[in-house]
């Protein structure tokens, strides 16, 4: 027996003895408590009730790819050609990144439950507790390296932004570049890895981390990061599905590869900079050891950030982009 | 060092326009640098800035020692983008490859970063790295040379 399946049937919250769980799964009691422990290990709270059995402290809605699949639209279906769901991986980019490459035109997408590696930029690790949020890869070949195929970072952000909009999440911004924000909090991360051969193909892996509805638990450990972050949720008036979320990011991202693919950035330009957090605002860049301030002014062609120091444009392509916070008492 | 490929690297850094080549092989290691001539744009942008000079002779290129070098075919990689060039998968992590690190084909160089994108650059041949022409954290610019492959 398998912890994800027992992990199935507590899902819905309610109490489940022992005995019946042991019974439905065709294992021992002491196989049931195993497991149990083994869902305790990875953070999901589940709890004893003496002489009743066990509960998840809270509903959990898990991955499910029939109801993931009724959030992409039938057109771009055709060009997912695998969705696979894990209970638990060490980072969903990185299953992607050393598997097979879907041919071009088409995607690979997986998500899980549980990562015990993952990651952001720079080996920064990507703090996701189970159940409160998104964990997405989607891999993409293209036949030949778009020649701003760096902005495809920008565009990706502008794809996950309206999944979010779909389900009225209001106040969405983009931090330069691809930060998904909620009034200033950070709800999602993109990190995007990729092998690519100068004037040749180019394989692309997409990872979305979403904060759906944190803990105030899980957000006290992503704040002692030095991330101010927030969860979808807050964004929005009705608590969006776990599975619709992943269902409209896949869509959108499926959208957003292919119209790349065709024309490159210029399509999303505009819309980027409708949703830029940062701009007209005071802004550091930490580029190595170097520090700028300057306020931001947009971004460029190629989706480079400017920002004006003192009257004159500076284009950042590579750096850390951070709000300068006014001292404020 | 054999005086064909310091004329080759003297080539190189001509098509390149970078300003400064610094290859190491075995116990010797050569320096080759100029500088902008007049007219030159040096782009203003804020990714050019090579790292200082360290303490070797410029101009125009000068060699230790000679040593019975062939004319074997080097290889170089070119970075494919502009952005920044990370030697690990990240800080603290061991690099990818060392000077005289044997390599395969498909076998992962470096990082180049731009706008958060990873570009993980792999080597098409496979050989000997004998020269590493970029520091961990430099930016880089579109077609600048990285990696001498042998």
């Amino acid at each position: 027996m398998s912890a994800p399946e027992l992990l199935r049937l507590l899902a819905d919250g309610g109490v489940h003895s022992g005995e019946r769980l042991a019974e439905h799964l065709q294992v021992s009691r002491t196989a049931v408590w195993k497991s149990i422990e083994r869902l305790r290990s990875h953070g999901i709270g589940v709890q004893a009730q003496a002489r009743a059995g066990y509960r998840l402290a809270a509903p959990v809605e898990l991955l499910d790819a029939a109801r993931i699949g009724r959030d992409i639209s039938a057109g771009r279906k055709a060009a997912l050609a695998q969705l696979q769901l894990h209970f638990e991986v060490e980072s969903t980019n990185t299953l992607l990144l050393e598997g097979e490459h879907p041919p071009p035109g088409s995607a690979f997408a997986c998500a899980a439950e549980l990562q015990t590696q993952g990651r952001g930029r720079r080996g920064r690790p990507w703090i996701n507790a189970f159940g409160e949020g998104l964990a997405l890869s989607m891999s993409w070949s293209f036949a030949e390296t778009p020649k701003d195929l760096s902005a495809l970072s920008l565009a990706v952000g502008v794809g996950v932004a309206r999944a979010a909009r779909r389900f009225g999440a209001q106040h969405v911004g983009l931090k330069w570049p691809n930060d998904i924000w909620f009034r200033d909090k950070k709800i999602g991360g993109i990190l995007i890895e990729m092998r690519s051969e100068a004037g040749g193909p180019a394989f692309v892996v997409i990872g979305v981390g979403m904060n759906l509805d944190p803990s105030p638990e899980a957000l006290r450990v992503i704040q002692s990061t030095g991330v101010s972050a927030a969860g979808l949720v807050q964004a929005c008036a009705v608590k969006p599905s776990r599975n619709a979320l992943a269902g409209a990011i896949i869509d959108e991202l499926l959208g957003v590869l292919r119209k790349f693919a065709a024309r490159g950035f210029a399509p999303f330009r505009d819309e980027w900079l409708g949703l830029d957090a940062l701009r007209h605002r005071p802004v550091n860049v930490l580029l190595g050891a170097e520090k700028l301030s300057g306020t931001a002014a947009g971004i460029d062609e190629d989706g480079g950030l400017l920002l004006d120091i003192g009257g004159t444009l500076r284009k950042f392509v590579s750096g850390e982009a951070s709000l300068r916070i006014q001292a404020d008492a | 060092m054999d005086i064909r490929k310091v004329k080759k690297l003297i080539e190189l850094l001509e098509e390149s326009g970078i300003a400064e080549l610094e290859i190491s092989e075995g116990e010797e290691s050569v320096r080759i640098s100029r500088y902008p001539r007049g007219g030159t744009t040096v782009q203003a942008a804020p990714m050019m800035q090579m790292s200082a000079p360290a303490a070797a002779p410029a101009l125009p290129a000068t060699s230790t020692s000679s040593a019975p070098l062939s004319a074997k075919h080097d290889h170089t990689v070119a970075s494919p983008m502009v952005g920044t060039y990370y030697s690990a998968a990240s800080p603290g992590a061991k690099a990818f490859v060392e000077l005289g690190t044997e390599i395969k084909v498909g076998q992962v160089l470096c990082i180049i970063e731009a706008m958060k994108m990873m570009n993980q650059i792999e080597s098409e041949k496979s050989g000997r790295v004998t020269a590493i022409l970029a520091k961990n954290g430099d930016p880089v610019e579109f077609g600048q040379p990285l990696f001498i492959i042998e």
